[in-house]
């Protein structure tokens, strides 16, 4: 079956399903697993149980969704008759190992992986399957609160796992993939999985031959990429247009891991299924909104790509553009990929290309501490010496619509600075008329409402309230009402690319990134890379360790904006 | 907080002697001719955070009669400036040496405590507990005394011994407290008399006068004694002991008359003698922390206000319970019953401050104009939007629980609510249609004092399905833990973290044991240091009073006059099944008996 009479299967069954339906009886095999499994685990973690993992049917696994019985066991029918060939390219890379076939590992750990799935690693260097198996076992984890059979499990996983070598742009070593995987797959209906985990340069030779000679012939066959997607608008659309060649929309998934995250993902929880927030959530309640990104390490040796991109283009553009939409987008009609996709966009849209009066950029220089010196972004080999690209940057965006109308969106990324973290900061605007004005002192701004959303380390949401100081005075306090997610979820939180892996074999498209999407971010921040690179803007050093450049005070400054990362209180 | 471990009482040492904080204590001026007499109370304006500050101690509460001014209405006359421009503005040099002068005179005033009924359980277990606090907190003017007043013989001698067994020191400032509290005795002192006897009360006005000496005396009067002599002693204070050139102010504690009758005339018979101005009713519940803490979550935060509505609000509940019954003291209760002891006064105040419009000032009357303007916009209860319940014995673990009727003190057939819930409504633009549902009751499973906020469905919530078909579940609940254990959280719905999408609600919470390590003063300290400062705000003031009667007495007599029979329920246990049955007619489920685990 052709992968567009899929995408139209997919919008038939979440159509035909009553939203009040509340047990989903149509769910796949898998969602019936991952059901079942969420059944198991109710008595550990209180809570709701929903009808299958992402809010609305699962798709896009068989035809044969649609003539399953509701009685049909688990592992029946379905399950017996297809499989997944995931097939992960560029096998012996760093991402591969540390990223993918952890990952993959972990959804098999935890049974998301359908009964019969194939893993296939493919590269150019000559392997065997036992060298693969090798290769990725030094990788695998089991997840720390459940680490029975883990040895077994193991051994299950890596017995699945096999290397096919061949070059990438060679339609006939991807036949000769395409006749291992169709051994594997042994008859049944083939669905087939592509992770493209290679230099951008080579994507459209590997798409062109995997997708002419190893597609799956009847069921469905699907492409991850990962970033960078083009460095501007136009080699982003020159990228698109080639992978449209080969590929239909709903057969590539772009990756941006960020929309992974835990945090991320409960974003539009915290917004759609609470009262509290959304009242608030305009330019009537909100100030400014902070959006920061920060590592605490520089390019140690692996500049070559970044300095070809910079932090604007390898953050920004992306992962802390994409959170913004999230965070702005207006209610969409549904929680489905394409509803959801059409509000992001939406939101991209409304709002101004960048002003390079509006940017801050900066570059780490070398820096001693305790007798440890820490080397500039120009002493790493790999970085050409006269190097202007950014490590650092900060940018105030806006979105000119009715609910978003003169709300600065501070971002703030940056390589190299004294902590790693990545964080929402919402602040409210200040109470009027406030009554107790006088008790602030004069910093009106120490005592307005913040709303911070921690997605990484130590995943948190907290919001800063003003109290009253236990005692006898009336003295004023800025205390947290939190949720700090260590103390109540003591599980560990899945990695961002277990659920990207999984939402890409259940064809869940919300996380992923639409080509339209793609194209609004680029046109946001093409024009101001463009205006860095033609007049050669110098970024302002910062010693490595530090806390950023100072200009991004003055940005801040500009639009009455206060980075809350970097307040006194240090929360 | 660098202040926090501040020795000093809060109502000096946290003030910055900042030209700029003056201005705010104009707020509870009466009027400019008062306005450098009566610099009141400074805690209340302190700043954010004062941690440089030189720390000048000074005394605000010197000031002339309250008597001669005119209640009510303060606040015309208070200049405005400082709230109209936004800005903070501040005073003039003039100004503001005249005020510094102020506390050069501090010395030449005085004030006299007479605790009237000292050898009663309140006054040794609250009254001078909490008068010791505040000495030892040094929020105490430097020149006071304090007099027991009672009809049994005692030596001064006698009365401090009494007195120090009850004193304790701050958990969390042990030094020096024994020299403190050697200190704080030696001021004490005891005059026995009847309570209806002029003569007495001269004999007491000359002993005060004796220790304040020429200073300018200001007296206050605390009345621990039942309210079938508070006139008699009011009358003789107020005629024989009161101050000649500084103020005289009267504490009453409730009960305040039975209904509406009773209660409008204990008020005409004090303001026989007293002006409105001079009386302070406490009602204790008002000074406990997290309901101080009301006004400052709604007004000071952004986020709440808005939510504060019939548009967000489902329902708001008010609980109390105790996990005791009347043990052998039911004399007192069974002619009051849990209405008037509980639901009249503390949880309706809790309730009018929860409710009220955003007051023009944090005045005392600016705000007790909001409490009255809620109060009188309720409809008065009806009997079939309330419960009453009464607790029967109940043999759990070998251990036999008395019923009520079991108290000695009770008569047998009483029929005393010792439980009642009720649902209540105010007619308003803000409220209109939300039920403010109380439940208030002895012997229950646990003892709490909880205000709880549901509020509505997410209006098209997109997880709808995610949280099966109890959606009543997945509400948002604010929750404000007055006692024990004081907590503020707030429910929200969250994403497990995992794979799947599963909701949970979680809290959003702080909890006051964890972020404030400082032992969370007595009600009746912060009280009797309102009263010592004039401050009003957390009494009660007559039209308050009338108007939570006028809501209560009709109820009060149909259930007397029916002869309603409470609802049985075991001692230590959730109380009276009805109390589900009075939430579920409203379409409310009480937030503290729901089957999620309790949590702070």
């Amino acid at each position: 079956m052709s992968v567009c009479s899929h995408y139209a299967l997919r919008f038939s069954i979440a159509s035909s399903t009553s939203p009040f339906n509340n047990g989903g009886t149509r769910l796949s095999g898998w969602g019936r697993r991952r059901r079942t499994q969420f059944g198991a685990r109710r008595s550990s973690q209180m809570g709701f149980l929903m009808r299958s993992s992402n809010g609305y049917p699962l798709i896009g696994v068989s035809l044969k969704d649609e003539v399953l019985s509701d009685k049909q066991p688990m592992g029946g029918l379905e399950s017996v008759d297809s499989t997944v060939s995931i097939t992960v390219v560029g096998a012996s890379g760093d991402l591969a190992r540390k990223k993918i076939f952890p990952a993959l590992f972990a959804l098999f750990y935890d049974n998301f992986l359908p009964e019969h799935f194939t893993v296939f690693g493919y590269a150019r260097r000559k392997l065997t399957d036992e060298e693969l198996r090798e290769m990725i076992s030094k990788t695998l984890t089991c997840r720390i609160d459940e680490s029975e059979n883990c040895g077994d499990k193991m051994e299950q996983f890596l017995q699945r796992c096999f290397y096919q070598s061949g070059q990438y742009n060679s339609e006939e070593d991807f036949s000769e993939l395409d006749r291992k995987l169709k051994e594997k797959e042994a008859g049944k209906l083939p669905n087939r999985l592509f992770y493209l985990s290679i230099p951008p340069n080579i994507f459209v030779d590997v798409v062109r031959s995997a997708s002419r000679s190893a597609s799956s012939p009847t069921g469905w066959t699907r492409f991850i990429v990962e970033k960078p997607f083009g460095r501007d608008s136009e080699s982003s659309a020159e990228l698109t247009r080639c992978l449209k060649k080969y590929l239909s929309e709903d057969q590539i998934f772009r990756i941006d891991h960020y929309l992974g995250k835990e945090l991320v993902e409960n974003l539009s929880v915290l917004r759609f299924s609470n009262l509290v927030f959304e009242p608030l959530w305009s330019r009537n309640y909100i100030r400014n909104v902070q959006l920061i990104f920060s590592e605490d390490f520089g390019t140690e040796g692996r500049g070559g790509y970044f300095d070809n991109y910079g932090i604007i283009r390898d953050i920004m553009q992306n992962h802390l553009l994409q959170i913004l939409a999230l965070f702005a987008m207006e209610t969409p009609v549904s929680l489905d990929a394409e509803d959801i996709r059409n509000e992001k966009v939406k939101v991209l849209r409304s709002m101004r290309a960048l002003q390079l009066d509006d940017v801050v950029v900066g570059q780490y220089k070398g820096h001693t501490k305790g007798g440890k010196s820490y080397p500039a972004y120009i002493d790493d080999p790999t970085v050409p010496k006269g190097s202007l690209t950014p490590t650092f940057a900060a940018a105030a965006l806006f979105i000119d619509n009715a609910r978003w109308d003169g709300v600065p969106f501070l971002m703030k990324a940056g390589k190299a600075l004294h902590t790693r973290r990545a964080e929402i900061r919402v602040q409210f605007r200040h109470v009027p008329g406030n009554l107790y004005k006088r008790t602030f002192g004069t910093d009106l701004d120490k005592a307005t409402n913040e709303l911070v959303i921690h997605v990484q380390p130590n995943e948190a949401i907290y919001l800063k309230i003003n109290n009253k100081v236990p005692g006898l005075s009336m003295r004023l306090d800025r205390s947290n009402l939190n949720l700090l997610y260590s103390e109540r979820y003591p599980r560990e939180i899945p990695d961002a690319y277990e659920r990207l892996l999984l939402d890409a074999i259940e064809g869940e498209h919300r996380l992923f990134i639409r080509s339209d999407e793609l194209d609004a971010a680029w046109a946001l921040f093409t024009p101001l890379l463009k205006e860095l690179e033609n007049r050669k803007v110098a970024p302002e050093l910062y010693p490595y360790g530090s806390r950023g450049p100072v200009g991004a005070h003055y940005l801040a400054a500009k639009y009455n904006v206060r980075w809350g990362d970097l307040s006194s209180d240090g929360t | 907080m660098a202040s926090l471990s501040s020795p000093k009482c809060p109502s000096s040492s946290h003030h910055a002697p900042a030209p700029t904080s003056f201005t705010g204590n104009r707020r509870f001026a009466p009027s400019p001719a008062y306005l450098s007499l009566r610099p009141l109370p400074k805690r209340y304006f302190s700043k954010w955070v004062s941690s440089n500050s030189p720390k000048i101690r000074h005394w605000n509460v010197v000031s002339m009669r309250d008597a001669a001014t005119v209640p009510m209405e303060p606040k015309k006359e208070t200049p405005s400036k400082e709230v109209e421009n936004g800005s903070i503005e501040t005073v003039s040099s003039k100004e503001y040496q005249e005020l510094a002068g102020l506390r050069n005179h501090e010395k030449d005033s005085t004030v006299s405590i007479t605790v009237v009924g000292a050898s009663g359980d309140l006054a040794k277990k609250k009254i001078f507990p909490a008068l010791f606090a505040l000495y030892y907190e040094d929020c105490l003017p430097e020149h006071f005394t304090i007099f027991g007043y009672a009809r049994s013989k005692m030596t001064d001698a006698e009365l401090r011994t009494m007195v120090s067994k009850t004193l304790t020191c701050r958990i969390d400032k042990r030094e020096n407290c024994s020299e403190k509290m050697e200190q704080f005795l030696k001021r004490c002192f005891y005059h026995s008399g009847q309570y209806d006897s002029e003569e007495c009360f001269a004999e007491l006005d000359k002993k005060l006068k004796e220790h304040e000496g020429s200073r300018l005396s200001n007296r206050l009067y605390y009345l621990s004694i039942p309210p079938n002599i508070f006139i008699d002693v009011v009358k003789c204070a107020s005629k024989s002991a009161s101050s000649t050139n500084g103020w005289t102010r009267v504490i009453v504690e409730k009960p305040f008359g039975r209904d509406s009758e009773s209660s409008a005339a204990l008020t005409r018979s004090l303001k026989q003698y007293l002006e409105e101005d001079q009386i302070f009713r406490i009602d204790h519940y008002l000074g406990k922390e997290l309901v101080e803490n009301l006004s400052v979550l709604r007004f000071s935060n952004l986020v709440f206000e808005p939510l504060w509505s019939r548009q967000y609000i489902r329902n708001v509940q008010l609980i109390f319970s105790e996990d005791f019954g009347t043990e052998g003291r039911g004399g007192y209760f069974d002619n009051y019953g849990i209405i008037r002891d509980i639901m009249q006064n503390h949880l309706l105040q809790i309730l009018a401050l929860f409710a009220m419009e955003t007051p023009v000032s944090l005045d005392a009357e600016d705000i007790r104009n909001e409490k009255v303007k809620v109060l009188r916009s309720m409809k008065p209860l009806q009997l079939e939007n309330v419960v009453v319940g009464q607790y029967k014995s109940h043999t759990k673990g070998g251990i036999m629980y008395p019923g009520y009727t079991d108290d000695k003190t009770v008569p047998k057939d009483s029929l005393t609510p010792t439980f009642a819930a009720a649902a209540l409504f105010i007619n308003n633009a803000r409220w209109d249609g939300v039920p403010f549902l109380m439940k208030a009751g002895k012997a229950l499973h646990t003892k709490r004092a909880e205000i709880r906020v549901q509020f509505r469905h997410v209006p098209g919530n997109l997880y709808k399905r995610s949280f099966g078909t109890d959606l009543d579940r997945a509400t948002n609940e604010l929750v404000i833990r007055v006692q024990p254990d004081e907590a503020i959280y707030l429910k929200i719905n969250n994403k497990i973290p995992g794979l799947g999408m599963r909701l949970d609600r979680s809290n959003l919470n702080l909890h006051y044991a964890a972020r404030y390590s400082k032992e969370i003063p007595d009600a009746y300290e912060r009280l009797l240091l309102d009263a010592i400062e004039g401050e009003r705000r957390l009494f009660i003031r007559s039209d308050e009073l009338d108007a939570a009667w006028a809501l209560f007495t009709p109820l009060l007599k149909e259930l007397e006059e029916k002869k309603i029979v409470p609802e049985l329920y075991p001692y230590g246990s959730r109380g009276p099944v009805g109390a589900h049955y009075l939430a579920a007619k409203y379409n409310v489920r009480w937030g503290d008996l729901s089957s999620e685990p309790y949590k702070a």
